[in-house]
């Protein structure tokens, strides 16, 4: 799988480059800015990015602007941004537009190599990928009306792992449950919660998200 | 109006205003007996009335000039034109002495340069302009060799043309009827062209000069354009009929406009005096007019309205930090004055209080102003230094409050940079130690890079928290709405967010609401609340956040917060269970 990694910082940039190299990726350019990243995509062609949010100018959300252009201009491009912040809000701006393909991970976690490896494979197979942290703390926020009461243990945990963007057949994999389980727990907590998304969809993964940030 | 004290000097214009009295009356007298048919004044009552009027006029205001300003040459120059206007009266006085009717002939050429000067020297008494100055010499220089060439070689005994002293010329020389004919005609033509300019003249000062100004030098300018017009109209007369007859209409309607004009003229002479002294009295007025406490601004305007001059503006000096500032204490640059502009100092018990910019024509000011107003621009300038020390503490209070946060955002982009960096590289050599020892087969050193790179995750995620909590960057970044959401997200208890301006406002104001925010949920969170409803919506030029929860009263004053939204200009209200903040953000 070929990757190209982008960060303003040279000793994390160097340290995703070589884990990404022992774990059998093929880093095919480093950029340091989002200029740089923006070219090289369109040079190199790579099936994914890993992007760090945080980049000059200004230092704030140059990342995710790259992000968004590279899934506008090239669909085929996979991107994986790394961030500092548990904001929800970055994280849905950056499915808002293409919901698929794209992950939002906190930066702590990338020398992780599992994590990373696990990220970057499954925004290649077209998944999405949202950081747990953020999803624990949006299923944990506190609401006055608890519509997440209605559901079950098992279907909470179901939800969870939609909003951190994987799969049916990849939660199946998670929780030791077949695929068809699954569905049928995703069909019963969308009937729960009043969702009109398709629950087959990639734009599920926002329509929960939004659901979970929705009121209190 | 104060009384004219009775100096030596006056009473010598006294006398010689009696003299010119006599004399003025001599004059109808002669007009009205042996001049009876080569006078205006003879031959029509109408004409023996304006006359006498329009010298009479001229030599009042003369008088009345002379006592109100001893340094003025205005007076001087309308008492002198006033007894030269009675020339032509003794010229006509058929059988006097031989000297008179001399004279008389003469000086009558001098009637036209002295009421000229008049106009174009008022008010100040000085020609300012070079070209005026120009044409007041010329029209005198020409009235001198005039009256000399015909002195010396005019016969009227041989003028065909002669008609009021058709008898004496005790200076004569040697008669050349030809020459003193071309001596008529050209003072007749160069007179119509002086007379010309003259009326241009008046005509733009009028058109130029400011509000009060205009008001004030319009009466004796619009005398002066009718002057001229009379003039040109005796000169064209003249050219049709070379023989002047008082008895003729057209020449006893320039006549008489003629003398319409000199009384306007001497009328409007005293007619900025008096504008000046009702000024005076109004602005003496005023201090009563504003009362105990007149709100800052007031005594400007009054003072505006008293002297007429809306641009009027007062710039009151501040000694101890050496500037200037309006009433309201903004900072004003120095005055200086413009065209058509004066600046006066007002002072009191030897200190500078103010300047005051206004129309030049107000040439006194500073003694116009009485001791009550003066007493109310020291109060006034007083109010607008407190005013002025209140702004300046404002701003400092901003100042501090943005430095703070600039610091803060410093801050939080420094723990990004540095310790977040240190940390994750930290992390990463330690990942890479535990694959060695795993490679090893080092079960202990494995469990204890385990641990350790499990600390150093914790860590990072306790610096990013930390971070958040000095300043949370999505707030700069994406806004109050977004960063609100942020908060509730993390709260203890249910936060409701409601209607949230979705406009980006100054950081200033998106931070101190963000933090009334922050401030009344952790507060709520305190007091046992289950939930907190935020509202943030935009009312006209104030951002309104209010935030209601269902917690036990408060007893927090919520001091830190008051001041906080204070110091951008905004208010807290603060009640049990309910914390509302107007900030301003026009």
């Amino acid at each position: 799988m070929r990757v190209v990694v982008a960060d303003d910082v040279m000793l994390t940039r160097q340290g995703i480059v070589r884990l990404l190299r022992d774990a059998g990726f093929d880093v095919v350019a480093e950029a340091e800015d989002a200029e740089g990243l923006l070219r090289h995509v369109r040079l190199a062609r790579p099936d994914a990015a890993v992007v760090d949010i945080r980049m000059p100018p200004t230092h704030t959300d140059e990342g995710l602007v790259a992000a968004q252009t590279i899934r506008t201009e090239h669909p085929a491009v996979g991107v994986l941004v790394l961030s500092q912040y548990v904001e929800p809000s970055y994280a849905m701006r950056l499915i808002q537009e293409h919901p698929e393909r794209v992950g939002y991970l906190l930066k702590e976690r990338v020398f992780d190599v599992a994590i990373l490896v696990d990220a970057l494979r499954r925004i290649a197979e077209g998944e999405t990928v949202i950081d747990p942290t953020i999803v624990s703390r949006l299923v944990g926020r506190r609401r006055r009306d608890d519509t997440l009461a209605d559901l079950t243990e098992r279907e909470r945990e179901v939800l969870g792992l939609v909003a951190e963007g994987l799969s049916n057949k990849a939660i199946a994999g998670r929780l030791f449950i077949t695929e068809r389980t699954v569905e049928a727990h995703v069909k019963q907590i969308f009937l729960k919660l009043q969702l009109n998304t398709n629950p087959d969809s990639h734009r599920r993964v926002l329509a929960v998200l939004a659901y979970l940030r929705a009121g209190a | 109006m104060a009384r004219v004290p009775l100096r030596p000097a006056n009473l010598a214009w006294l006398a010689a205003g009696s003299v010119v009295l006599a004399y003025g009356l001599g004059a109808l007298a002669v007009a009205r007996g042996p001049g009876e048919l080569t006078t205006y004044a003879g031959r029509s009552d109408l004409a023996a009335a304006l006359a006498v009027v329009a010298g009479l006029a001229l030599v009042a205001a003369g008088l009345v000039m002379s006592f109100a300003r001893p340094a003025g040459r205005i007076g001087d120059l309308a008492l002198l034109a006033g007894v030269v206007w009675f020339a032509p009266f003794w010229a006509g006085w058929q059988g006097g002495p031989p000297l008179v009717l001399s004279l008389g002939t003469l000086a009558a050429g001098f009637v036209f340069p002295l009421l000229l000067q008049l106009v174009l020297a008022y008010p100040t008494g000085r020609l300012r302009s070079v070209g005026v100055r120009a044409l007041v010499v010329a029209v005198y220089v020409e009235a001198c060799l005039s009256a000399l060439g015909r002195a010396l070689f005019r016969d009227p005994f041989f003028d065909p043309n002669c008609w009021d002293n058709c008898t004496d010329n005790v200076f004569l020389v040697r008669s050349l009827p030809r020459v003193a004919r071309g001596i008529q005609d050209v003072d007749l033509w160069f007179t119509a062209a002086a007379a010309g300019a003259l009326a241009a003249v008046c005509v733009w000062r009028i058109a130029t000069a400011s509000g009060p100004a205009r008001r004030t030098l319009s009466p004796v300018l619009a005398g002066g354009i009718a002057l001229a017009a009379a003039t040109i109209a005796h000169s064209v007369a003249l050219e049709r009929t070379p023989l002047e007859d008082p008895s003729d209409a057209p020449f006893l309607s320039i006549f008489a406009v003629g003398c319409a004009a000199v009384m306007v003229i001497a009328l409007g002479l005293p007619w900025a005096l008096l504008r000046a002294r009702v000024q005076r009295r109004s602005v003496a007025r005023i201090a009563a007019e504003l009362g105990e406490t007149p709100p800052p601004g007031l005594l400007e305007s009054a003072l505006a309205g008293a002297i007429g001059d809306a641009e009027l503006r007062i710039a009151y000096w501040l000694p101890a930090s050496r500037r200037y500032v309006d009433a309201r204490g903004r900072l004003l640059e120095e005055p200086v004055a413009a065209a058509g502009r004066a600046v006066t100092a007002l002072v009191r018990d030897g200190r500078r209080v103010a300047l005051v910019t206004h129309t030049a024509a107000v040439t006194d000011l500073e003694r116009e102003i009485g001791a009550a107003v003066r007493l109310a621009l020291e109060n006034e300038r007083l109010q607008a230094q407190v005013l002025a020390q209140l702004h300046d503490l404002r701003q400092s209070r901003m100042r501090i409050v943005e430095t703070g946060d600039a610091e803060r955002r410093r801050l939080e982009r420094d723990l990004h940079d540095g310790a977040q960096q240190s940390l994750l590289a930290l992390s990463y050599d330690l990942r890479l130690a535990r694959t060695g020892a795993e490679a090893e087969g080092d079960a202990e050193t494995v469990a204890l890079l385990t641990e350790a790179t499990d600390d150093a995750q914790a860590a990072l995620g306790e610096l990013r928290e930390l971070a958040h909590g000095i300043h949370p960057a999505i707030l700069t970044e994406a806004g109050l709405a977004p960063a609100l959401a942020t908060l509730a997200d993390a709260a203890p208890l249910a936060v409701d967010i409601g209607e949230t301006a979705a406009e980006r406002y100054s950081a200033p104001v998106e931070t101190a609401a963000y933090l009334v925010v922050a401030e009344a949920i952790d507060d709520a969170a305190r007091r046992g609340a289950s939930y907190a409803v935020v509202g943030a919506p935009v009312d006209r030029e104030f951002l309104v956040v209010e935030v209601e929860d269902d917690g036990s009263e408060r007893t927090s004053t919520m001091i830190h917060l008051a001041d906080r939204v204070g110091a951008i200009g905004g208010r807290l209200e603060i009640e049990p269970t309910t914390l509302r903040a107007e900030i301003p953000c026009a």
